[in-house]
């Protein structure tokens, strides 16, 4: 199975748009599961217009510390001593805020007076399954409860689900959350390409080009999709420009179409909400150049793949060392 | 006493740096002290925006790395063990390897040694950036966290951030958030006495809205709710979602063509148009936000 992820950095430039119409226009020839991987802000159901979930399952998992007030002395070495700012004072009390707490030990471990319990298996939140769309493929969505941690865990399990839930399927298409953190890094880890989209904004191209530090990072094929192409024809061939030199295959561009919000609010996919827009045609294009490059994909990854290996090197400090290299801190 | 305000919407691209951009041109025009942080670390964007070139002030964001010290270590394991982000690994009677992209450096397994045997090392997870920025001769502080591209660890990078902006004294201190809601997001508007949800009006921006104000009203926040792009879907959309929540005050900041130009000039809308509908729509809430704080 090809595993695909379309990803962008800067959030709200199409990618659910674009991972929602590729996915229903590939069925069509390819036997395919969809999967949004966006867990804190799942759309792509939206725009495919699925409105209920043949299963949606509770994934349980991590912890939340509590404080028994009755055993705290107040002593504050726990608020010192946590490294996400989860511990507060309310009241005159010491407390846990829910939103924070990662669950990692380190309060309980350095309490004096053993105050600080856990709650296990926390819902962390929902895989939502639909078995079979309209288009006959299978549809895997996560959801976190919002405001809580650790979503690239919870996409990871959305993939899993996605790849057992059809273990005959040839193509899984991811739709990524905005950002290049643990969500993003949960899905495009695994993909054999990513499809990156941008549109012409100089925000959309400075976080395009934190997102190609990414794929070059895992050393991941990407194609480009530029949408709303049309809005800046000069900062469009700017960000054409990137993708020649960085050898990402431009797979094709969207123009700006005021169907597409209209085609949400009906619920419905652009496609089908109006066939013949400009930006309907223009990702039926978009799809069918896809279908080329998937056809032939292994001499495509051959070429795609980033040249260089740039693999990722975390900056550490050793005990006693400082950060004096003045190269480090003159990066941007 | 300082006076904090959250910008914050869930979806990506709903308008979250321009209402936050905007906030602290205006309030920089009348008051001493306002610092904007801009905690979206995957993707900061205000000082792009801003039209500002060269982020000033560096400083790295460094967090906690295990080290183990051989000389100490008995290979017991419990570090492995009490480590959530596999972070730590032990193969045989091999002594715990330390991956460090995958720590967040929470420090469990240094409290967990029984032998002291882990020293405290650091892993930069990416900068913090203070820059003065004067669009137009009133200056505010920008502060801009930047995550490493490769890093995954946002909530402690927001954190440092915020910490970094609060070190600054500000009077009144703009919080932008990342697209998205959970909690590198929610940590932004924790301590904010006022957040601004802006949204569009389509249903995409109607379930992250759901989403991002079921954690507002559990946090017991005041909520002004900014539609932006107002008239390109339809608001009907955003009413039942509204009707559920706790929404003090509703604005629509209407769709407007001089924003992308705006935006393709690298100049800010209010500077650049200030007499456009999405400019004077702008300022209304800026200056509604104004009269609140004197208030």
């Amino acid at each position: 199975m090809i595993e695909i992820s379309v990803a962008s950095g800067k959030g709200g430039v199409g990618k659910s748009l674009l991972a929602a119409h590729l996915a229903l226009l590939l069925s069509r020839r390819w036997r395919l599961i969809a999967v949004d991987a966006d867990a804190e802000a799942p759309n792509m159901h939206i725009v495919l217009g699925v409105k209920e979930w043949d299963k949606v399952l509770e994934h349980h998992e991590g912890r939340r510390a509590f404080i028994l007030q009755d055993k705290c002395t107040r002593c504050g070495i726990c608020m010192e001593a946590c490294q996400f700012g989860a511990i507060r004072i309310m009241g005159g009390k010491y407390i846990v805020d829910k939103w924070l707490c990662e669950g990692c030990y380190t309060c309980s471990l350095v309490c004096p007076v053993k105050a600080i319990r856990f709650e296990r298996d926390v819902l962390a939140g929902w895989i939502r399954v639909e078995e079979k769309t309209r288009w006959g493929f299978p549809l895997v969505s996560a959801e976190i409860i919002p405001g809580r941690p650790n979503s690239g865990k919870l996409v990871t399990e959305a993939r899993n689900t996605g790849r057992t839930i059809d273990t005959n399927a040839d193509l899984m298409i991811l739709d990524s959350a905005a950002g290049i953190g643990c969500q993003v890094i949960a899905s495009l880890a695994g993909s054999h390409a990513a499809i990156l989209v941008a549109e012409p904004t100089r925000a959309s191209i400075s976080d395009l080009k934190r997102i190609i530090k990414l794929v070059q990072h895992f050393r991941i094929p990407s194609m480009l999709v530029v949408n709303k192409y049309d809005l800046n024809i000069e900062l469009y061939e700017e960000i054409l420009g990137i993708a020649r030199e960085n050898k990402i295959y431009v797979l094709g561009r969207i123009p700006y179409d005021e169907n597409v919000p209209r085609s949400y609010v009906a619920m419905k996919p652009l496609v089908e909400y109006s066939p013949g827009s400009p930006a309907a045609r223009a990702l039926v294009e978009i799809a069918d150049r896809l279908d080329e490059v998937l056809s032939g994909f292994d001499e495509w990854r051959l070429e795609y793949l980033p040249e260089a290996y740039k693999p990722f090197t975390p900056i550490v400090i050793r005990p006693g060392e400082s950060l004096g290299q003045p190269n480090m801190l003159t990066r941007w | 006493m300082m006076i904090s305000i959250a910008v914050t919407g869930g979806k990506g691209g709903t308008g979250k740096s321009l209402v936050a951009t905007s906030l602290a041109i205006y309030l920089s025009r009348h008051m001493e002290g306002v610092v904007l942080a801009d905690t979206d670390l995957e993707g900061p964007n205000d000082h792009v925006i801003l039209g500002v070139n060269q982020l000033q002030d560096e400083k790295p964001i460094i967090l906690f790395l295990p080290f183990i010290d051989t000389s100490k270590c008995t290979k017991c394991g419990v570090c492995v063990k009490i480590c959530d982000t596999g972070a730590l690994f032990m193969a045989g009677k091999a002594y715990p390897i330390v991956f460090p992209r995958l720590c967040s450096g929470c420090k469990a397994c240094y409290y967990a040694c029984p032998y002291g045997a882990i020293r405290e090392a650091g892993h930069v997870l990416g900068y913090t950036y203070v820059t003065p920025v004067c669009p137009d001769n009133h200056c505010f502080k920008l502060v801009t966290g930047m995550l490493i591209e490769g890093e995954e660890h946002t909530p402690p990078g927001v954190y440092r951030t915020l910490r970094r902006a609060l070190s600054l004294n500000p009077n009144i201190l703009i919080v932008d958030t990342g697209a998205g809601t959970g909690n590198a997001v929610s940590m932004g508007f924790r301590d904010a006495d006022l957040v601004l949800v802006v949204t569009e009006p389509t249903p995409l921006g109607a379930h992250d809205l759901e989403s991002i104000l079921r954690v507002t009203d559990d946090m017991d926040k005041r909520v002004w709710l900014v539609i932006n792009k107002y008239g390109i879907g339809d608001q009907k959309v955003l009413d039942d979602v509204i009707a559920n929540h706790r929404v003090e005050k509703i604005y629509r900041v209407p769709y407007d063509k001089s924003v992308a130009e705006a935006y393709a000039l690298s100049r800010h809308l209010l500077l650049y148009r200030p007499e456009s509908p999405a400019s004077r729509a702008l300022l209304g809430i800026a200056e509604d936000v104004r009269r609140w704080i004197s208030a």
